[in-house]
C-alpha cells in the first residue's frame, strides 16, 4: 500500500461538504495524532538503531553518552559474535524448526478449532476449554516432567521432539483464536458445499480454509514469531550435549550471559543485531503480501 | 537405561492421568526413580578398572567421561585445553565429553531427576544448583576418597595434605565431604593503586578514615565506593559479615550458619551494618542499584568509581577492561571500632568455586580421578596460569610471574596470617535466607530501611527458615 | 445432522488431542501431584503431604505481594495497550476517509503499520536486553540521555520501588501495541466503507465515526484483545527477571507470581511448593478467561 500524499480532507473527497468547524476539528485532531504516530515510531526505532549502533561501539562507548556515534565502524564484534556465539548455524536449526512447527500447528490447530466452533457434539466444550485453559498454564512448572516424556518417547535432544512440543503447546492460543474466526464466517456458503455434495473435510479444505485466510494468516505470523522467540522449552529439549542443535534464542541468551561475564557488550549488540535484522527484513519483503492478504481477504 | 521399556509404560500410564488417582505410594514421579538404586555413593554399574598407585580410583581405560563446566568469569579453557588433556594423556583410550554452559540448573536438574548424569559438574554461576538438596537426595559422590588418595605429585602424600588449610571443611554436608572447592578467594576492597598514588590518598584502615577519604575522593568528582545492586547485591552483604566478624569474632558468623537465636540482632552485625549503611547513604549514587556487576567494574576501570568490593576474580574478570595505568590493590575490609576482636588486617579467604560428582554418574572413578588430576601441581598451576585464579593446591602458584592483582592478594594473605574470616555456609544450605539477605542489602544500602530494621528482618527470616521443616537443617561447629 | 459427522470430527480432533495430551496435559497433570507433595525436584521420594503447600502459600507474603502485582498489571496493561492500539489503528486505517473503494488511513500509514510491528518480531529475552540499556539510571542511560537533554536528572525507571513495576509495564505495553494495531486493523478493514459513508453523510465527525462505527463493529475482537493481554499480564516473566533489580526488586515491587515459581523450584528447590503456586496462578489466570469468556460468548453455528 503505497501512501499519496493528499491534499483534501477525506470526508471532502468523499463527496461530503465540510464546514468550518469539522475542518477546525479535523486540522487539531490530525495534527496531534501524527505527532503520537510519530513519535511511537521513533519510540519502536531509536531503541533497535541504538542496538545496532552499539555493536560498533567500543565498551567505553556504550558506558559513556548513549547519543554518540560509534567513532568507528569496524565488524569486528560481528566476527566474534558469528564465531563464539555461532549465528549462522544456529539460525538455520531455527529456522527449520519453526517452518514445520509453524505448519504443523496451523494444520492441526486450523482443524481442531474448525471441528470445535461449528460442530456440536459430546465433550465439545471439554475439550474447547482444554486447549484454551492452556494458555493459562504457566510453562516452566512443566518443564521437569515434560523433559521425561520427551526423554522416554527417545526425542530428547531432537529437533522432531522440539517441533512437537512447539505445536502441542502453540495449539492453545491458535485454537482460541481461530475458533473465534471460523464462528464469524457465514454458514451459506459451506451450506450450499454441502448440497454440492461436498463431504466435510472437503469443504474444510475447499471452502472454510480460503475464506479464513485472513485469519489464517495472521495466526500464522504469531505462531512464526512465538515459535521463533521461544526460549523455555528449547533450553530444557535441546540441552548443552547437542549445541550443534541449539536454536538461536539459546545462542543469544549464551552470548549474553557470557557478555555479562566477560565483559564483550559489543558482541552482545553484534549478536542481537544479527538475529534482529533478518527477520525485520523479512517482515518488510512479505509485509506487503500480510496486509494484502489481510484486505484481500476480509470478509464481505 | 535398562528401564526404558518400563519408563515408557509408566509414562503411558501417566498420560492417562491414572497416576494422580493412585496415590502417593504409586507415585506419579516413581518413573524418575529408575535412574539409579539407593541413596549411597558408588553406583554398582559403573564400569572398574583395576586399581594401582597411579589409578587409585581403578578408572576403566576406555570409558566415557561427561565434564559439565559452569562457563562464566573463569571459562572454560582450563578444562579444554588443561584438564581435559590431562586426563587424555593419562587414559589416551578414554572418552571425553565436555559441556559447558552458563544455565547449570536448567541443563542439569532435569538430568539428575532422570539419573541421566554427567560424571563431573562445576556447580557455580547464578543459577548454580543447591548442593545441600542434592546431597539429601542422594546425589553427591563423597569426596572423601579423593582427598585420602595419594597426590598425583607425591604418592606418599594424601591429596588433602597438599591442600591449603579449610580447603575440605568448606565442602562439608552433614559433617562429610561433597564439594571440592577448588579456587582460592580472597574478598576486600578494591581500588586503582596507581589513581591513589597520583592522588595521594591513603588507603583506609577503619571507618573514619574511610569515611575521610570517601569526602575527599567525592570532592573530586568520582564516586567513592559502589555496588552492582541489580545483580551483585551479595558482594555487599559479604563486606557487611566480614565486617561483623572481625567486630566480634567468627562466632558471629558461625552463629547465623547454624540459625542460633538473635543471631542476626547481635550486636556485632548490628554495628556492621549501621557502619556499611553509612557509606551507602553519603557516598554511593542511587543509580547504582541498577546496575550489573561488569557495569560497574568498567566504570571503576573507567576511574569513575573509588572502591568496590568484590572477590580476586576481579582482575581476571575484568582483563580486557583494565587500560594501561590501571592497577589493581586489595585492601582488607576497614576496622568499624576500636574494640574489633580481628585485627584490620583479617581477611576473607576461603576456598570457592564448587566441584561435584554426582553419585549415580556412569564413570565415577573417571570423576574422581579428573579431580585428583586438578589437584596435582600442575593442573593447578596451569589453572592459575588460564585463568589468573590462585587455587587451594598449596604452593602452585610458585614460579609463576603473577598479575599485579594476585601479588596483592597473595600481600593481604600473608598479612592476615591467622587471621582469617570464616567461610559462611548459610548461602548454599538457606538459598532462602540468602535470597533475603540480598534484598535487604539494597534496601539498606540504598537507604530505605535503617540498620536495626535490617536486622530484624533478617531475623524473621532465619526464624522462618529455622521453624520450616521442610528445609533440611545444618550445623556447624567452628 | 449429516452421515460421517462424527467419524470426521473425530478425524479431524485426533491428531491435535493426542499431542496436546502426550506434552501439554500429561506434564501439567504431573505437576499438579507434584503440589501436593514436598518433592525436592531432584530424585524420586516426593512425600505426599496433601494441602499443606497450599496452607503456606496463605501466609506467605511475597505470594501475595506478586498476587496484588498481577492485580494492577490485569488492570493496566489491557487498558493501556488497548487505547493507544485502538487510537491508532483508527489513525491509520479510517482517519484519512474513504479512497478508491476503502477506508483508508491517515498520511504514512503504510509506514507506520510496519514500523509499529517492529517490537513483535524481537523474542521478550531480546527486548529486555535493549531495555536494559534504555532504562539505565544513570546519565548513560538512552531514556535519561534524552532527559537530561532538557536538564532533567537522571531516573531510576527501575531502581524506585514506586516506579519499576510502572516501567516493566511501560516495557509490556511498547512491545504489545504493535500486535493490537495489526489485529484491530484486521478488524477495522472489514468494516464495510458505506457504513462510514452513511455517516459521514449524516456529519459525523471522526470522534463520532469511531464511537459510533468502529468501536462497537470491533467489539468482539476487542474482547479477544482484553482476553489474551489479561493472560499476558499473569506472565511478565522473562521481563522482569532479565530487568528488575535483583530478580523482581527492589523489596520486591516488581516481583511476579511466575518468578517467585521459578525462584522456588530452581534456587530452592522446593518444587512441590513452586508446583502448589503454579496451580494457584494457574487457576486465577482461569478464572479470569472464563469470567471473560462468558461474557464474550456468542451463538453457536450448527450444521
Amino acid at each position: 500500500m503505497t501512501s499519496i500524499p493528499e491534499p483534501l480532507p477525506g470526508a471532502r473527497r468523499a463527496g461530503v461538504p465540510a464546514d468550518a468547524r469539522r475542518r477546525r476539528e479535523f486540522s487539531v485532531f490530525s495534527g496531534l495524532s501524527h505527532v503520537a504516530l510519530a513519535i511511537w515510531a521513533l519510540m519502536v526505532i531509536v531503541p533497535i538503531l541504538w542496538t545496532f549502533l552499539s555493536s560498533f561501539k567500543t565498551n567505553t562507548e556504550i558506558f559513556g553518552d548513549p547519543l554518540t556515534m560509534p567513532a568507528d565502524y569496524s565488524f569486528a564484534a560481528f566476527g566474534r559474535a558469528w564465531d563464539k556465539a555461532h549465528i549462522g548455524t544456529y539460525m538455520i536449526n531455527s529456522v527449520i524448526v519453526v517452518f514445520f512447527s509453524t505448519a504443523g500447528t496451523m494444520l492441526f490447530g486450523s482443524m481442531a478449532a474448525y471441528v470445535l466452533a461449528r460442530y456440536k457434539f459430546f465433550g465439545n466444550r471439554f475439550i474447547y476449554f482444554a486447549f484454551v485453559s492452556g494458555m493459562a498454564f504457566p510453562v516452566f512448572l512443566a518443564l521437569v516432567p515434560l523433559f521425561f516424556v520427551v526423554k522416554n518417547l527417545g526425542l530428547l535432544g531432537t529437533h522432531t521432539g522440539v517441533i512437537l512440543v512447539y505445536i502441542a503447546y502453540s495449539l492453545p492460543f491458535t485454537i482460541f483464536f481461530l475458533a473465534a474466526f471460523f464462528k464469524t464466517l457465514p454458514t451459506s456458503v459451506a451450506e450450499a458445499a454441502f448440497i454440492d455434495g461436498c463431504s466435510h473435510t472437503r469443504t474444510f479444505f475447499s471452502i472454510m480454509v480460503p475464506m479464513a485466510k485472513p485469519g489464517l494468516i495472521s495466526i500464522t505470523i504469531f505462531n512464526v514469531l512465538g515459535q521463533w522467540n521461544q526460549y523455555l522449552l528449547p533450553i530444557v529439549l535441546l540441552p548443552g550435549n547437542v549445541e550443534d542443535k541449539w536454536l538461536l534464542t539459546q545462542g543469544i541468551a549464551n552470548i549474553s550471559t557470557s557478555a555479562g561475564y566477560q565483559a564483550d557488550w559489543a558482541s552482545l549488540f553484534a549478536a542481537l543485531t544479527m538475529a534482529i535484522l533478518p527477520v525485520l527484513i523479512i517482515y518488510i519483503i512479505f509485509q506487503r503480501q500480510i496486509q494484502a492478504g489481510l484486505t484481500a481477504g476480509a470478509v464481505k | 537405561m535398562s528401564n526404558a521399556d518400563l519408563n515408557r509404560r509408566q509414562m503411558l500410564r501417566r498420560i492417562g492421568m491414572t497416576a494422580l488417582v493412585a496415590g502417593p505410594g504409586a507415585g506419579v514421579l516413581s518413573a524418575c526413580a529408575t535412574g539409579g538404586g539407593g541413596n549411597d555413593a558408588a553406583p554398582s554399574q559403573a564400569p572398574k578398572g583395576a586399581t594401582s598407585p597411579q589409578n587409585p580410583f581403578g578408572v576403566k581405560a576406555d570409558g566415557t567421561l561427561e565434564v559439565v563446566i559452569f562457563k562464566g568469569g573463569l571459562g572454560d579453557d582450563y578444562a579444554t585445553q588443561l584438564h581435559e588433556p590431562m586426563f587424555k594423556k593419562k587414559f589416551p583410550q578414554a572418552n571425553i565429553k565436555h559441556v559447558a554452559t552458563q544455565q547449570i540448573a536448567q541443563t542439569l536438574q532435569p538430568r539428575f531427576a532422570s539419573g541421566d548424569v554427567p560424571d563431573f559438574i562445576a556447580n557455580s554461576g547464578t543459577d548454580l544448583m543447591d548442593n545441600a538438596a542434592l546431597q539429601t537426595e542422594g546425589q553427591l559422590l563423597e569426596l572423601t576418597p579423593l582427598f585420602d588418595a595419594p597426590s598425583v605429585d607425591d604418592p606418599s602424600k594424601k591429596v588433602r595434605d597438599t591442600l591449603l588449610p579449610g580447603t575440605v571443611e568448606t565442602g562439608l554436608i552433614q559433617g562429610k565431604p561433597y564439594v571440592l572447592n577448588y579456587v582460592s578467594v580472597t574478598y576486600g576492597l578494591w581500588y586503582d593503586v596507581k589513581l591513589f598514588e597520583k592522588e595521594g590518598w591513603t588507603p583506609p584502615k577503619n571507618f573514619d578514615e574511610f569515611k575521610a577519604l570517601c569526602d575527599k575522593i567525592k570532592a573530586k568528582g568520582i564516586t567513592p565506593y559502589a555496588y552492582a545492586g541489580k545483580n551483585a547485591s551479595y558482594y555487599q552483604y559479604w563486606m557487611i559479615l566480614i565486617s561483623a566478624a572481625k567486630i566480634g569474632g567468627n562466632e558471629v558468623l558461625v552463629n547465623i550458619d547454624n540459625l542460633a537465636d538473635g543471631a542476626w540482632t547481635a550486636e556485632p552485625v548490628k554495628q556492621a551494618a549501621a557502619a556499611w549503611a553509612e557509606i551507602g547513604k553519603a557516598y554511593m549514587p542511587k543509580s547504582m542499584e541498577g546496575l550489573i556487576h561488569t557495569e560497574v567494574q568498567t566504570q571503576q576501570n573507567q576511574g569513575k568509581v573509588a572502591f568496590y568490593p568484590s572477590g580476586s576474580w576481579l582482575e581476571n574478570e575484568q582483563k580486557k577492561e583494565i587500560p594501561s595505568g590501571f592497577e589493581y590493590g586489595i585492601i582488607p575490609t576497614p576496622s568499624v571500632t576500636s574494640a574489633d576482636k580481628m585485627p584490620f588486617e583479617a581477611t576473607r579467604t576461603v576456598a570457592g568455586e564448587g566441584y561435584i560428582i554426582p553419585a549415580k554418574g556412569k564413570n565415577t572413578p573417571g570423576g574422581l580421578e579428573y579431580a585428583r588430576l586438578m589437584l596435582s601441581k600442575e593442573g593447578a598451576k596451569g589453572f592459575t596460569e588460564k585463568t589468573g585464579n590462585l587455587t587451594v593446591v598449596a604452593g602452585a602458584a610458585e614460579g609463576l610471574s603473577l598479575s599485579p592483582g594476585t601479588k596483592a592478594v597473595l600481600e593481604v594473605q600473608k598479612a592476615a596470617g591467622q587471621n582469617n574470616v570464616t567461610f559462611s555456609s548459610f548461602e548454599g544450605w538457606y538459598k532462602e535466607l540468602e535470597t533475603e539477605l540480598r534484598k535487604q542489602t539494597n534496601a539498606l544500602m540504598f537507604g530505605r530501611i535503617s540498620a536495626d530494621e535490617f536486622c530484624a528482618k533478617m531475623q524473621a527470616k532465619a526464624d522462618a527458615v529455622k521453624k520450616d521443616s521442610s528445609i533440611t537443617k545444618q550445623n556447624r561447629t567452628a | 445432522m449429516r452421515q460421517g459427522k462424527y467419524p470426521f470430527i473425530v478425524g479431524f480432533l485426533a491428531v491435535p488431542v493426542i499431542l496436546y495430551a502426550v506434552f501439554v496435559i500429561g506434564p501439567y497433570a504431573q505437576a499438579f501431584y507434584i503440589a501436593m507433595t514436598n518433592w525436592r525436584g531432584i530424585t524420586a521420594n516426593p512425600q505426599f503431604i496433601g494441602f499443606e503447600n497450599f496452607t503456606r502459600l496463605f501466609e506467605d507474603e511475597v505470594f501475595w505481594q506478586a498476587v496484588r502485582h498481577h492485580g494492577l498489571l490485569l488492570l493496566a496493561l489491557p487498558i493501556l495497550v488497548i487505547a493507544i492500539a485502538l487510537f491508532f489503528s483508527f489513525m491509520l486505517n479510517v482517519a484519512g476517509g474513504s479512497k478508491g473503494g476503502t477506508m483508508t488511513g491517515v498520511k504514512g500509514s503504510a509506514f507506520y503499520k510496519v514500523v509499529f510491528f517492529f517490537p513483535q518480531l524481537l523474542a521478550v529475552a531480546l527486548v529486555a536486553v535493549l531495555f536494559q540499556s534504555i532504562y539505565r539510571p544513570d546519565q548513560n542511560g538512552v531514556l535519561n540521555g534524552f532527559l537530561a537533554l532538557v536538564g532533567i536528572e537522571p531516573v531510576g525507571w527501575l531502581t524506585n520501588p514506586n516506579l519499576a513495576l510502572w516501567s516493566i509495564i511501560g516495557v509490556m505495553v511498547w512491545q504489545a501495541v504493535g500486535f493490537y494495531v495489526v489485529l484491530f486493523s484486521a478488524g477495522m478493514s472489514s468494516i464495510p466503507r458505506d457504513v462510514y459513508e452513511a455517516a459521514a453523510l449524516d456529519g459525523a465527525g471522526r470522534f463520532r465515526l469511531f464511537f459510533s462505527i468502529t468501536l462497537p463493529l470491533l467489539w468482539d475482537t476487542l474482547q479477544v484483545a482484553w482476553v489474551y493481554l489479561g493472560i499476558a499480564a499473569f506472565d511478565a516473566f522473562a521481563i522482569v527477571q532479565v530487568l528488575s533489580v535483583d530478580r523482581g526488586g527492589p523489596d520486591g515491587s516488581t516481583t511476579v507470581l511466575p518468578l517467585e515459581i521459578w525462584r522456588n523450584a530452581f534456587t530452592y528447590s522446593k518444587f512441590g511448593y513452586a508446583s502448589a503456586m503454579g496451580v494457584a496462578l494457574f487457576f486465577l489466570t482461569l478464572t479470569f478467561a472464563v469470567l471473560t469468556l462468558r461474557v464474550t460468548r456468542r451463538e453457536r453455528i450448527e450444521f
